[in-house]
């Protein structure tokens, strides 16, 4: 049962009511029941920020990293133990900001690990500041006249390796995300998942939403499935692209 | 068998002999043989793991990743990189995981003197990074003694669960010797902990309790992992308290050196007592205060500006007389002449 895998004694968790991350936490735990992942054959490391919080909840050896390291310590530990899942859980800030550098170089090496990334746009856990992946125009803390630098193009960087999986989904699409995250643990290489996450609390109430539900919709109705096949999605698609 | 090496490969094998199976780093000089040593021995038998990590900050924390996964893992750098490892050293202590940084001392601060030896990073491992933490710190002064200490680094490492600081210089990392490595012989400490994959552990960073789970706003809790740490490196530090004491009757002035300084103040000891610390840290309080009781003068010599003598200075509570060594010359001559000067007395 997926529910093993949950740490129930450490509830109710840090998270705020109708954060994403809970999602991402049942649709791993459900993709790991699915591969036969339990503490004997797999481990989570995750980073600093709200979504690093997760190893807390999940009934495995797991490591809860200093800010940005998740990458180079999943990776040593993979070399060393080749027959354990490893799986990356963070946030954008700490991947592609203070864990930028390791993210082009373990997805340069290939390095076999999964990489399940938590995108809600914002430094959620500081407060709301604008992070490497707020998009153009949004006021945060630390924007108060708008975001006026372009965020990071989470796949294109991605593609800069010479192989890849790159998948992209969001915390309304479940059953999509569930299959997202059960992939890019079978794939054999370095697996990256983007999901589009709510922070309600300390995003989307200052741009003007009044529920995570609110945001949830804005999910369902700007993405949409990618067609089989390509090899880039568009800005509002949902979909896997792989290079093996 | 005899083998004529230097002080890198000597580290390097000894690493190897105390069982480390991985090794991550960046290049930096002078250590960067140490990281060719691995990359080569790992092209030569897989089970030993190399990573050429993208930075220093990689590579500390690929160290403690390899270690929680159960190999016995290290990583060599110099003074820059040094301090881009110091915050994943503080990590190591709060998680308690067994690691093995060595840095090869080169002159700084920044960039500095990349060739040339200093002392300069003596102080930075036990205050660089934040919060009270208690590293072990061992500093030999030959070839031989690079190969033991990295050795004793290992077990070290292994018994107080926490990474160990292993120093050299980029005097002693070039310096080639003569050495009988089958003659040093020094006990392993297995890897007692399990590695990951075997229990339902949460390691982390966050002020924990016993059982792992994260407490952040418990003192009790922080005082309790603070109290148990202190007393474990005490403990441990206890059995490697490894200095050299050179007496001398007819002298009223103890020289204190270490590393590859003790080496080149050696002839002075047919006029002077020598104390030569071998483990920096935890500071040899108890062994210094003895041996240094019945001199007028406390002479501390070292490459760097003092950073010694000042815990010298706060141990004994007297004045010492400091003799640095600067910008990476290392010359028996210079401390020979500063001794004259502030002795006021003819040196030999």
């Amino acid at each position: 049962m997926y529910r093993d895998l949950i740490r129930l004694d450490r509830f109710p968790t840090k998270w705020c009511p109708g954060c994403g991350i809970g999602q991402i936490l049942i649709q791993l735990s459900k993709s790991m029941d699915q591969l036969g992942l339990d503490h004997t054959n797999s481990t989570i490391i995750t980073g600093i920020g709200c979504t690093g919080r997760l190893s807390g909840y999940v009934n495995i050896d797991t490591v809860y990293t200093l800010h940005g390291r998740t990458l180079p310590m999943a990776e040593a530990i993979k070399t060393v133990n080749p027959n354990l899942k490893v799986i990356v859980v963070s946030g954008d800030g700490d991947l592609a900001s203070i864990g930028g550098n390791h993210l082009i170089h373990a997805a340069r090496r290939n390095a076999d690990i999964t990489v399940i990334c938590n995108n809600n746009q914002i430094y959620g856990l500081t407060g709301g500041q604008a992070g490497p992946t707020t998009p153009l125009g949004t006021r945060t803390v630390s924007t108060p006249a708008g975001a006026q630098r372009n965020p990071i193009n989470l796949q294109n960087l991605i593609k800069c390796a010479a192989k890849y999986s790159y998948a992209r989904t969001t915390s309304y699409h479940q059953i999509h995300m569930q299959k997202c995250i059960r992939e890019a643990i079978e794939w054999p290489g370095f697996a990256f998942v983007e999901i589009i996450s709510q922070c309600i609390e300390n995003n989307g109430r200052r741009i003007g939403f009044n529920s995570a539900w609110e945001m949830l919709q804005l999910y369902k109705r700007t993405y949409k499935r990618a067609p089989r096949g390509k090899d880039s999605l568009e800005p509002d698609e949902i979909g896997i692209i792989r290079q093996g | 068998m005899k083998k004529l090496i230097n002080g890198n490969e000597a580290t390097f094998l000894g690493a190897v002999k105390a069982g480390a199976t991985f090794f991550a780093g960046y290049p930096i000089t002078p250590s960067s043989e140490i990281l060719i040593q691995a990359a080569e021995l790992n092209a030569k038998n897989p089970n030993f793991k190399f990573i050429q990590s993208e930075d220093e900050l990689a590579a500390a924390n690929a160290v403690i990743g390899a270690s929680l996964a159960g190999a016995k893992a290290f990583t060599a750098t110099s003074g820059p990189g040094f301090s881009l490892m110091q915050e994943t050293i503080g990590y190591g202590h709060q998680l308690e995981v067994p690691a093995v940084y060595i840095n090869v001392m080169r002159v700084g601060p920044a960039t500095g003197m990349p060739t040339r030896p200093s002392q300069h990073d003596i102080l930075q491992t036990k205050y660089g990074s934040s919060g009270d933490y208690f590293p072990l710190v061992f500093y030999p002064n030959s070839v031989e003694e690079c190969y033991r200490y990295a050795i004793v680094a290992f077990n070290a490492a292994e018994e107080s669960r926490s990474p160990v600081i292993f120093l050299s210089d980029a005097f002693l990392s070039h310096l080639t010797e003569v050495v009988d490595l089958d003659a040093i012989a020094v006990d392993i400490v297995p890897r007692t902990m399990p590695p990951l994959g075997s229990a339902k552990r949460t390691f982390t960073g966050l002020t924990h309790n016993e059982d792992l789970s994260p407490r952040t706003a418990d003192t009790g809790a922080f005082i309790r992992w603070h109290e148990k740490i202190k007393a474990r490196h005490e403990e441990v530090a206890a059995r490697y308290a490894h200095f050299e004491f050179t007496g001398n009757k007819k002298s009223d002035t103890l020289l204190i050196a270490y590393g590859i300084t003790s080496r080149v103040i050696a002839p002075l000891k047919t006029d002077y007592a020598i104390f030569r610390p071998i483990r920096i840290f935890p500071f040899l309080s108890e062994e210094l205060k003895r041996c240094a009781k019945n001199f007028e003068h406390i002479v501390v010599v070292e490459a760097n500006d003092g950073q010694y003598a000042m815990l010298v200075e706060s141990e004994l509570k007297r004045d010492v007389i400091r003799i640095p060594l600067l910008g990476g010359k290392i010359s028996l001559e210079t401390v020979k002449q500063d001794l004259r000067k502030k002795l006021g007395r003819e040196v030999n």
